[in-house]
């Protein structure tokens, strides 16, 4: 068999892509995952790190929320080191209408969704950062997920079933033959190289950039950028995730999310040009402040770590500026249907949460397509690593006396903690601030398709503290120097990835980042050398 | 508690001016809040193109040998910068290709030296390199440490074991002419460098590691330790809380451990550092100086503080406080006569004063000379 | 209030900027592998402790709280307090009987005093020490306190009416260690004072200040004791109108800081008005009290500042004071840890890296080679006797000994 001949090509290493891989591998698939950055890099990894219950869109969307609680209940099946369970709260202020609640309730119930009142009090007990002023609350089953982890899991399983995956590669064209999609051109965009892949079925999971792959293929998708800005926090102010009990608006949701918390989001339309340059607005963070000192006071004065900003790829007809309003049900689009293009599907919309039954749907239509019959399996398989349902129990079944970096990365890795190497060069830190040692950097670099420091970082938290890369990022880069034998490489990546780093800080830099910016910018420029 | 001057800050600038107006038989003291830049000093004075005597004498009196020669110094990254007056473990080199063939020897473990950096760096030069990582060059306790090993760690094992270390690295030598070690020697003792290079028969170039820095903790130690042996009051992890101001002048200062006991002086030197340090302090709105509510050069829009580019020249950086000619820093526009401030907190570069080290030797020296010339008075 | 306008977080801790200069002062970390060191344990384990308790790390126990970190640390985080707080919050080891012993530095005291000469007798043998080894995990190598056959407190209340003649009064925080292992130094106090005619009267009933029930994880019991302290404070301060002096830098730091930081017993009415005796003496010199010298008097002394005195930043007036004796020869040593740490160094699992933290004290002593070693803390006088040979005393002894009596 050639090496470039796969039964289904994915384009897009988001979550549905890398879901959509698993899925195809799980049903026996020969399948190859195409993406143009690293993984996680759209709107997968841009946004809060939240389980959602379904909560939020149980009064406006009924349809998605009861998918969302569905999906909630797998995921704490097969993704146990890739979640956390912290629960919700949906809380209403003095200023909010207090009628909703009951809406609110109702419709949840409805949805299949948990939704037990609790008095403020109790609140205020169960969740000590809360706004003390406020006049109900409710109780929900969010939660907390890392989409990196997830991500990268769900790929690391479509590998270990045989999936090939080629990261930092563009696809540049299709090629047809006749009325039907057969491969893709692509273009590695680290060395250049160009390669052309085969397929009878190609998938569409770019996220947003769908929109342009679509176009690459002659179909047109409309597609309505919308970004949201999001601030993290220092550290965990709170440790269940806190909504507003009222219609979906900015800033109405501060989630935890491991050592750092999450305020967001704005949602602003932004032209489809400016999709790959989305940088936060000072108008932006100072509303992120404003509104999120409302879920929790002590946001005001607690130290901000970065600043960043996500699109979600809207898909549809209307012209509801916010793009709030707008469902965000799965679209599953068979182009031979619609547009009389063979082998070829988009799948969109969606989110996050819903990633797996997007995969589930989109790998349906695949293996009709390729006249397979079997059945998905994906909700009731765990993902590697999620074996064991919590990472005490795995911490402990591994080491005798774990020390906290064995204990962090035993709720990062999850059983596959077992693969790290206990000896001392292995337990060495990297990261001081979120633990990361030297043999869990060797396992994402062996395993995870790590070509640069920021895909590392998306892997292993490197880089993600409150040094924001200072002391880390450098060690990193030398152990990625040594495994790619590439120095010169490296040192540009140190560059790249500092200035990333910085891309996020400078928009809140002040008092203490500000503090942490100059040390690092010194110790880089006159200490270092860069 | 009264002196003739008071010096708010412990760092390079303030035992500076500290350690040379002890020695013109003033009385003094210093509020030092915490540890300070100098444990993250590179060990070269950068900014100082001459070789100011003064300098050299005043670090020669307190144990540390500095040397003069303009050239440049290899960075740990392996590029290379101008340096010129330098502590006696930084080699300063004529040229960049200083060598046929080097080796390079690092510990096992030790994340925080960047050999293959250096290696790619001196081959750009022509400079052939051979990395080496002996794992038994440290002692037993050092093998069981896991978790975070710093520089500092290393150099305490090494105080020991350094000459160890040399009989190793003789035996690893073979046709290099040139040795490339880490700065971790001589925490405690400056002379040990000087006895490495003496036993080693190469040259031996020490290179910098993530901070802490060693040789920078141990002129932090030394500085401080010539300060009190002049009789000077070194208040350590002390911090001015109140400072009062008449007539626009300083009179005393109230600390945070001292309380009711104020420190009363002629003169007030103001070497708190920049941001780091918290001589500059600052919020959304506004960059602001702590102690005395001092006039700050800076941009008032938040927006113009950054510039996108890590490795730009950062607007904020040069944000500092105002002074006149005779650096008496403004308050609300006007001089605060008895008031010098020097350092960093000046911004980090000056006209006439340059930056860094070299802004902070100047500034402090400008300072004292003001107080000890009785026009002051 | 602006938002963002400034920050702030338990401790401090988010103001760290990871620069490692605690760690370069951390006695611990110098010779403790198992130590992960001041920031990890600190402000970077905090971050974890925050999302999960679970990621608490047994090893800090090994922190001997001198608080050097904090003195060092350039961003004003409070490291130990940190430390201390999180084994006090997420701690799970249950004291052991040993730590029970040597925590109970009161009761102890009480049981020993009236039949002091059979405990020291006791203490001194080899066997008996042994046993501890065994029975408790108390290093045998560890010299003990001496108990004193008669307490300071008897001693003083005795001469209360001798001392209610004075003009001026204060009262005074004698601690543990005075009141029953050396009630010398108290009663070196109170001629101090009184020869600047100041008489000194007792709190209404002091308990012990709890330092050693709070790194030997009973702070339940270090809590009552703090709130009971604080009341009979209030007592002195508000209701006698006196200021209360210790002689203890660890008592001091722990009535003034410690009791809000790590025990949230609120000390703000009195705080203010606790005062190392050093500092209140050199405030009465400095007013222009006079104290007179004998005329012969010589001794040479090295100062040594205690952590606690380090931490309190007060070592200047102690040093200042011996300054001032006329015939006092004086050296300032470098401050640096001298390994005990109150109880820390009596449990076997320390007793060398309490040895090997103190040998550069020790060290830099030998070389200066004073006649008395004068230092404010009683553990440092044990470990620095124990280990040096050399003798130890109070700043306000080697005081009492240059005035006429």
């Amino acid at each position: 068999m050639d090496a470039r001949e796969f039964d289904v090509i994915i384009i897009g290493g988001g979550i549905t892509g890398a879901g959509t891989q698993r899925d195809c591998a799980m049903r026996g698939l020969r399948t190859l995952l195409i993406e143009r950055s690293d993984i996680a890099t759209g709107a997968t990894g841009r946004n809060h790190g939240m389980l959602h219950s379904g909560a939020r869109y149980a009064v406006s969307d009924p349809e998605s929320a009861a998918e969302c609680i569905r999906e909630n209940r797998i995921l704490r099946q097969i993704a146990a080191h890739c979640i956390e369970e912290t629960d919700g709260l949906f809380v209403t202020l003095p200023e909010d209408d207090p009628h909703y609640q009951a809406t609110f309730v109702d419709a949840c119930r409805r949805a299949g969704i948990r939704a037990e009142v609790i008095d403020p009090a109790q609140a205020r007990r169960l969740e000590p950062s809360v706004n003390p002023a406020l006049t109900g609350a409710v109780r929900v089953p969010d939660g907390a997920v890392d989409p990196f982890r997830l991500c990268a899991a769900n790929m690391l399983d479509a590998k270990i079933r045989g999936g090939q995956v080629r990261l930092h590669v563009d696809v540049t064209g299709f090629i047809r033959e006749g009325d039907a999609l057969v491969g893709v051109h692509t273009r590695n965009r680290l060395t250049g190289e160009k390669v052309d892949y085969f397929a009878p079925v190609i998938v569409n999971a770019a996220g947003i950039w769908g929109h342009g792959i679509a176009a690459l293929a002659g179909v047109d998708i409309k597609m309505y950028p919308a970004k949201g800005a999001l601030l993290i926090f220092a550290h965990r102010v709170n440790q269940m995730v806190i909504n507003r009990c009222r219609m979906p608006s900015n800033a109405d949701i501060l989630a935890p999310g491991d050592t750092v918390c999450i305020v967001g989001t704005t949602s602003t339309r932004i032209p489809y040009k400016n999709l790959f340059n989305v940088a936060v607005t000072p108008e932006e963070v100072d509303l992120l402040i404003t509104e999120g000192a409302k879920l929790a006071p002590s946001l005001a004065s607690t130290r901000i770590l970065r600043a960043f900003a996500g699109v979600r790829p809207l898909v549809s007809a209307d012209d509801d500026p916010t793009g709030r309003s707008i469902s965000r049900g799965i679209v599953c689009l068979d182009h031979e249907e619609r547009d009389g293009l063979k082998g070829f599907i988009t799948i969109t919309g969606g989110k996050l949460m819903t990633y797996r039954l997007m995969a589930e749907r989109a790998t349906d239509l695949v293996c009709r397509k390729l006249g397979v019959d079997k059945p998905c399996t994906t909700a009731t398989t765990p993902l590697p690593g999620s074996e064991e349902r919590s990472y005490e129990a795995v911490a402990q079944r591994i080491w005798e006396a774990p020390s906290t970096a064995q204990k962090a990365a035993a709720s990062r890795l999850g059983t596959d903690a077992a693969r790290l190497r206990d000896d001392r060069a292995g337990t060495a830190l990297v990261c001081e601030c979120e633990e990361v040692s030297v043999s869990e950097i060797d396992n994402a670099i062996e395993r995870l398709d790590v070509s640069t420091l920021t895909d590392l970082r998306r892997r292993t938290r490197v880089g993600m503290g409150t040094c924001q890369g200072g002391f880390c990022a450098c060690r990193a880069a030398g152990m990625l120097a040594r495994a790619h034998g590439d120095t010169d490489k490296a040192r540009k990546d140190l560059r790249n990835f500092m200035t990333e780093r910085w891309k996020g800080n400078f928009p809140i830099g002040w008092g203490d980042t500000l503090r942490e910016a100059e040390y690092t910018q010194w110790v880089y420029k006159h200490v270092l050398g860069l | 508690m009264r002196f003739d001057t008071v010096i708010i800050g412990g760092g390079l600038a303030g035992l500076t001016a500290g350690i040379s107006l002890q020695e013109a038989g003033r009385s003094t003291a210093i509020v030092s809040t915490g540890q300070n830049a100098l444990h993250f000093f590179s060990g070269s004075f950068e900014s100082l193109e001459e070789a100011p005597e003064r300098i050299v004498g005043l670090f020669a009196r307190a144990g540390i040998p500095l040397h003069y020669s303009p050239g440049v110094r290899l960075m740990p990254l392996g590029t290379f910068r101008p340096a010129a007056l330098s502590l006696d473990d930084v080699s300063l080199l004529d040229q960049p290709k200083f060598a046929r063939k080097v080796l390079i020897v690092n510990f096992q473990d030790y994340q925080d030296f960047f050999s293959s950096f250096l290696a790619d760096g001196l081959r750009h030069q022509g400079i052939a390199c051979r990395i080496v990582t002996p794992g038994h060059l440290a002692d037993p306790s050092m093998r069981v440490r896991a978790g975070e090993l710093r520089s500092v760690q290393i150099a305490r094992t090494m105080d020991k074991f350094w000459e160890k270390a040399v009989q190793e690295i003789r035996i690893l030598l073979k046709d290099e002419d040139a040795v490339i070690l880490p700065q971790v020697f001589g925490l405690e003792d400056p002379t040990i460098p000087g006895r490495i290079r003496a036993g080693i028969p190469a040259r031996v170039i020490f290179v910098g590691t993530l901070p802490p820095s060693v040789p920078g903790t141990r002129t932090q130690r030394l500085l401080k330790r010539r300060y009190e042996a002049l009789g000077g009051t070194y208040l350590a992890g002390d911090k001015v809380l109140q400072a009062r101001v008449e007539g626009g002048r300083v009179r005393n200062v109230t600390t945070r451990n001292l309380g009711g006991h104020i420190l009363e002086a002629d003169h007030f030197i103001l070497a708190t550092g920049g941001y780091f340090s918290k001589g500059l302090k600052s919020n959304p709105f506004r960059v602001y100086e702590p102690v005395f509510g001092l006039d700050v050069r800076q941009e008032a829009d938040r927006s113009k503080w950054y510039d996108a580019d890590f490795q730009a020249e950062q607007p904020y950086m040069a944000f500092g406080v105002e002074t006149d000619a005779a650096l008496h820093p403004l308050r609300d526009g006007q001089p605060l006569g008895n008031l010098y401030a020097v350092g960093s907190v000046l911004g980090a570069t000056r006209p006439e004063l340059g930056s860094g080290a070299g802004l902070a030797l100047r500034s402090a020296l400008a300072a004292v000379d003001q107080i000890l010339s009785p026009l002051d008075l | 209030m602006k938002f963002q306008a400034y920050t702030v977080s338990k401790y401090n801790f988010d103001e760290c900027m990871k620069c490692t200069v605690c760690s370069v002062y951390c006695p611990v970390l110098q010779v403790n592998p198992l130590y992960p060191g001041p920031k990890q344990a600190g402000p970077d384990g905090e971050r974890l402790r925050l999302k999960d308790p679970y990621f608490f790390n047994y090893a800090l126990k090994y922190c001997l709280n001198c608080k050097r970190c904090e003195v060092a640390c350039p961003s004003g985080v409070d490291v130990a307090g940190l430390i201390q707080a999180a084994r006090i919050k997420y701690g799970q080891d249950r004291p052991t009987l040993r730590d029970r012993l040597l925590a109970s530095t009161d009761l102890m005291g009480t049981l020993a005093r009236p039949v002091a000469h059979v405990v020291n007798g006791l203490t001194g043998l080899r066997v008996t020490r042994a046993a501890m080894e065994a029975a408790l995990q108390i290093d045998h190598r560890r010299v003990f306190p001496k108990y004193s056959g008669r307490s300071f407190e008897s001693w003083l209340r005795r001469q209360a009416h001798a001392q209610a003649a004075y003009k001026d009064q204060v009262a005074y925080f004698h601690g543990c260690y005075v009141n029953y292992n050396y009630p010398q130094l108290g009663k070196d106090l109170v001629k101090v004072l009184n020869a600047l005619g100041v008489g000194v009267q007792l709190l209404d009933k002091e308990k012990c200040c709890g330092i050693a029930y709070i790194t030997n994880g009973m702070s339940d019991i270090a809590r009552k004791n703090a709130r009971h302290n604080v009341s009979v404070l209030e007592e002195a301060v508000h209701g006698r109108g006196l200021k209360v002096l210790t002689t203890s830098s660890t008592c001091s730091l722990t009535l003034r800081d410690e009791y809000p930081a790590l025990l949230g017993v609120d000390n703000t009415g009195v705080r203010a008005s606790i005062l190392i005796a050093s500092r209140y003496i050199y405030e009465r010199l400095e007013a222009g009290a006079q104290l007179r010298f004998k005329p012969g008097f010589r001794k040479r002394v090295a100062y040594h500042t205690p952590c606690h005195m380090e931490k309190l930043g007060w070592g200047v007036f102690s040093e200042r004071l011996l300054r001032r004796i006329p015939g006092v020869e004086f050296t300032l040593l470098d401050s640096a840890c001298c390994g005990i740490a109150g109880t820390y160094g009596f449990k076997s699992e320390n007793y060398e890296a309490s040895q090997a933290i103190g040998v550069p004290l020790f060290e830099q002593i030998r070389a200066v080679d004073p006649e008395v070693v004068a230092c404010d803390c009683e553990t440092c006088k044990w470990q620095i006797e124990m280990s040096t040979g050399y003798s130890v005393e109070h700043p306000i002894s080697i005081l009492a000994q240059a005035i006429e009596d």
